[in-house]
């Protein structure tokens, strides 16, 4: 097992230096200068863009820029963001809590929400509640998560004002506030966005774990169980539902580097300051850094998802091998 | 299946427990003020405020942290020595024409109770004037020949030449930093890191504390030496979007935003909501279309259309730009007389920005040669049609609108425009190159009109289209040099009639800013130059 481990650990560290490597030359060919934003509004003379290209370096050769990028990598230096004059491995860290706590929250209401109404569907398969389960998950999938975001934020925020429109805590509560009464306010900001990112993704957790679970139920094996005089909520849930869970492990997964990313539109409708509306304004200020530390931190997400799914799978299916 | 309470009912009693106390903090808490800002401050510290972070947010908290010498007065005149307001400095002096005496308040104090010296004055300006240091500030005060304390509340400034903006640019470009926290940063362009994250001024308000993304709150400082402020505290939140700023305002969780009136929806909200009051504050922003004049595939070369002064006329004079400002803006915007906000001061007495004259249009391209010759709709000369591109950011939507409208209305003379929305770093470095025939330009401007030397003047470093009139840049030089507010008054505004004349662009929107702001505040003052400047007189009813 040690030797798989190891192996695919290389491997997964050989993938993110490449991909670090391309996303670097990538984001240097694309046209748009980190230093034109800051131009838009109020335009500097060239003597001053030259001053600021050398203070970010951009006016080195890239081959150069990219040994100084890489040499700082190693350091676990990303640089500093251009558009924030701050280390990008500081801005990172301080808008990560608040994407991981948006993002594990929805990760898990969608794995335990959506496990089980899925498996109840597909436990009352054809029923009315089978046939609405279906049909809302659906509606919710359909809808643009930006749209959802600002009718809940103008209905329940706006208009009836049960909870915040926006933001992530109540600047007013203070440091000194207790812990009961910062948790609360935190749960109350955390509902709307939360909520808008589980009704536009519970759907898909549903779907695989209804047809997993179906799948599972026809087999003989759970057959057998209930010959075996087995109550049928043992049944289901000690043969058919465990069995039925491993297609979803790769849902998981998938789902892992949104843990992090969170969803743009959501936290910009929401004021939430994560890392989904950082790095979009990387992306619109074409600020390298900053831009090259998220993407780094997905795609080492993307290849950690994998590297957990296949771990899971080997250690939770006995017909899978260490191979 | 597990038998346990279904985890959706969970979810739901957590959600009933956690009550959103919000709004019921804010009314108990008659001191605190919550404002709602686009960006975060990420560095509200003077002689930092370079590139990203010279946004007008980061700028705006940077003023109630650190004091000027002296501020603008309400007229905002740059120009001669008249109407300056004392702060920091409690008086100065003319020695001769090329220097300028302040005397410092001596009750004047940073935030850890030292006194605010000469000292602090002549750092922060040694600072301020090296270019690897803050290169814009470097270039504003480049007539600034040197910064010398006389003793601890005497600053003696020397200038290069004789100009009108002496006291302005002595004044309005730096705010003295605290040198004795400071030492040995003088010709770093980083400041202390602990000094970045609690940054220690001398006006109105301190910092408390900040939380990344989500808010900054200040602390009024009760000894300030002009008056105790007349608030506690202040929280200044943190909405990228639009939409989410607007909700915060109309949920009751922030008490004052600061907007450009478009979309005009967003606007129709706020003036629906009966707790807020709306207040409208000349804005620095101003919209225009920049005509190239340089080939875009060969700089060396004349525009083969744009180049024509005819055509440009003829451009503005087909547009119906008061129609375009208000089916935008509603009225919280005016078409500009020449490259001019709201909140340039050279504005005042200017004509009225003409309206369209489209058979005037008509005429001009037609002695130019242009007629639609083939009958498809457009002009066209020896076989070239007068078709060009209109280029603008995307992230803008007033100008997205306002592009729909001009082409619609260029399209009635038979001028084919075709639009090119450009992500923002794409746009800014196509346009900085001169890669575009029409650019829907947009900018702030400093209070003063000696900025215009930038954009509009034959070497201007703004100049991205190649707009080259000697007789501009003379009367831009001698209204810069004028001995009097009135003479220097006289030439910008001639300067104002000569680019109209040459029409290096059509000059579209110059918005107010729309303020709204809630009704529980009172003796509410918004400062152009520098909007929540005086929110330390404002008060919690």
């Amino acid at each position: 097992m040690s030797r798989w481990l190891a192996r695919r650990l290389g491997q997964a560290a050989a993938t993110l230096a490449l991909v670090t490597a391309i996303l670097f030359f990538l984001m240097r060919l694309a046209p748009g200068d980190p230093l034109g934003r800051l131009q838009s509004d109020r335009p500097l003379t060239p003597e001053q863009v030259a001053v600021l290209r050398a203070r970010y370096g951009l006016d080195q050769p890239l081959s150069r820029q990219f040994g100084a990028f890489a040499a700082g990598l190693l350091r676990g230096d990303l640089g500093t963001s251009i558009e924030y004059g701050r280390p990008v491995t500081r801005l990172i860290a301080e808008r990560l809590p608040a994407t991981l706590l948006l993002g594990g929250t929805v990760l898990l209401v969608n794995f335990t929400v959506g496990l089980w109404l899925g498996a109840l569907q597909a436990v009352r398969r054809g029923s009315r509640l089978d046939r609405w389960l279906s049909g809302a998950a659906l509606a919710g999938y359909a809808t643009p998560s930006f749209w959802l975001g600002l009718v809940l934020a103008w209905l329940v925020g706006v208009r009836w004002r049960l909870l915040p429109a926006a933001g992530m805590q109540n600047p007013l509560l203070g440091p000194e506030a207790g812990l009961w009464a910062r948790g609360a306010d935190l749960l109350a900001h955390l509902a709307l966005p939360a909520l808008t990112l589980v009704v536009v993704s519970i759907a898909g957790t549903m779907r695989y774990q209804r047809r997993a679970m179906l799948e599972v139920l026809r087999l003989p094996y759970v057959w057998t169980a209930r010959a075996k005089g087995l109550d049928e909520a043992t049944v289901l849930r000690r043969h058919a539902w465990r069995n039925a869970l491993f297609p979803v492990l790769t849902l998981f997964g998938l789902w892992l580097p949104i843990l992090a990313t969170g969803s743009v539109f959501v936290e910009a409708v929401f004021a939430w300051p994560g890392l989904g509306s950082l790095a979009a304004a990387a992306v619109g200020a074409r600020d390298y850094p900053l831009l090259m530390g998220t993407a780094i931190l997905v795609s080492a997400l993307v290849i950690l998802g994998a590297l957990v799914t296949d771990v899971a799978y080997v250690l939770l299916d006995p017909r899978v091998r260490w191979a | 299946m597990p038998r346990a309470i279904p985890p959706i009912a969970f979810f739901a009693c957590a959600l009933a427990l956690a009550s959103p106390p919000r709004v019921d903090a804010q009314a108990r808490d008659r001191g605190t003020i919550v404002l709602v800002v686009a960006q975060a401050p990420t560095a509200p510290i003077p002689t930092m405020m370079e590139g990203a972070a010279s946004a007008t947010d980061n700028a705006d908290v940077a003023d109630l942290l650190f004091l000027r010498l002296a501020e603008l007065g309400p007229e905002l005149t740059t120009s001669g020595d008249q109407g300056f307001v004392p702060v920091l400095a409690r008086s100065w002096t003319r020695r001769d024409s090329l220097t300028l005496v302040f005397e410092l308040d001596p009750r004047a104090r940073w935030h850890d109770g030292a006194p605010v010296t000469a000292r602090d004055v002549v750092f922060t300006f040694d600072r301020a004037r090296n270019p690897a240091v803050a290169p814009k500030l470097a270039g504003l005060l480049r007539h600034v020949s040197s910064v010398t304390a006389e003793d601890d509340r005497h600053v003696v400034i020397r200038f290069d030449r004789w100009y009108a903006e002496q006291l302005y640019d002595a004044v309005f470009h730096v705010q003295p930093l605290p040198s004795h926290l400071l030492a040995g940063a003088a010709g770093s362009a980083a400041l202390p890191a602990d000094f970045v994250a609690r940054p220690v001024g001398d006006g109105p308000y301190r910092w408390v504390r900040s939380e990344p993304g989500s808010f900054v709150e200040l602390g009024a400082d009760s000894g300030f030496f002009l008056g105790r402020p007349a608030n506690r505290r202040v929280f200044i939140r943190v909405a990228g979007d639009p939409d989410a700023r607007l909700n915060m305002l109309l949920s009751g969780e922030v008490d004052a935003l600061r907007t450009v009136p478009a979309p005009l929806s967003d606007v129709q909200r706020l003036e629906s909501a009966l707790d807020l009051r709306l207040l409208t504050l000349p804005s620095p922003v101003m919209g225009y279309l920049l005509f190239n004049q340089r080939d875009r595939a060969d700089r060396s070369k004349p525009h083969p259309i744009l180049s024509d002064p005819a055509v440009r006329r003829a451009l503005v004079l087909a547009l119906d730009r008061w129609a375009v400002v208000r089916a935008t803006f509603g009225p919280y915007a005016e078409v500009p007389y020449g490259p001019v906000s709201q909140a340039l001061w050279i504005r005042r007495g200017s004509p009225r920005a003409s309206g369209p004259d489209t058979a005037a249009a008509r005429r001009l391209l037609l002695s130019r040669g242009w007629a639609d010759h083939d009958g498809d709709g457009v002009l066209d000369r020896d076989g070239r049609p007068l078709a060009l591109t209109l280029s603008y950011p995307l992230t803008s939507e007033p100008r997205k609108q306002m592009a729909l409208l001009i082409q619609e209305q260029l399209r009635r003379v038979g001028i084919r425009i075709e639009l090119v929305r450009l992500e923002g770093p794409v746009w800014s470095e196509r346009r900085s190159r001169g890669d575009f025939d029409i650019d829907f330009s947009s900018l702030t401007q400093d209070p003063t009109p000696s900025g215009l030397t930038q954009g509009w003047s034959c070497r201007g470093g703004t100049n991205v289209a190649g707009y080259c009139d000697p007789v501009v840049d003379s009367l831009m030089e001698r209204a810069i040099a004028a001995r009097t507010g009135a003479e220097a008054e006289r030439l910008w505004r001639e300067v104002l009639r000569r680019i109209e004349e040459d029409a290096p662009a059509a000059f579209i929107y110059a918005p107010s800013y729309v303020f709204a702001v809630s009704r529980r505040l009172a003796h509410v003052t918004l400062r152009p130059e520098s909007a929540w400047l005086r929110l330390w007189e404002w008060k919690v009813r």
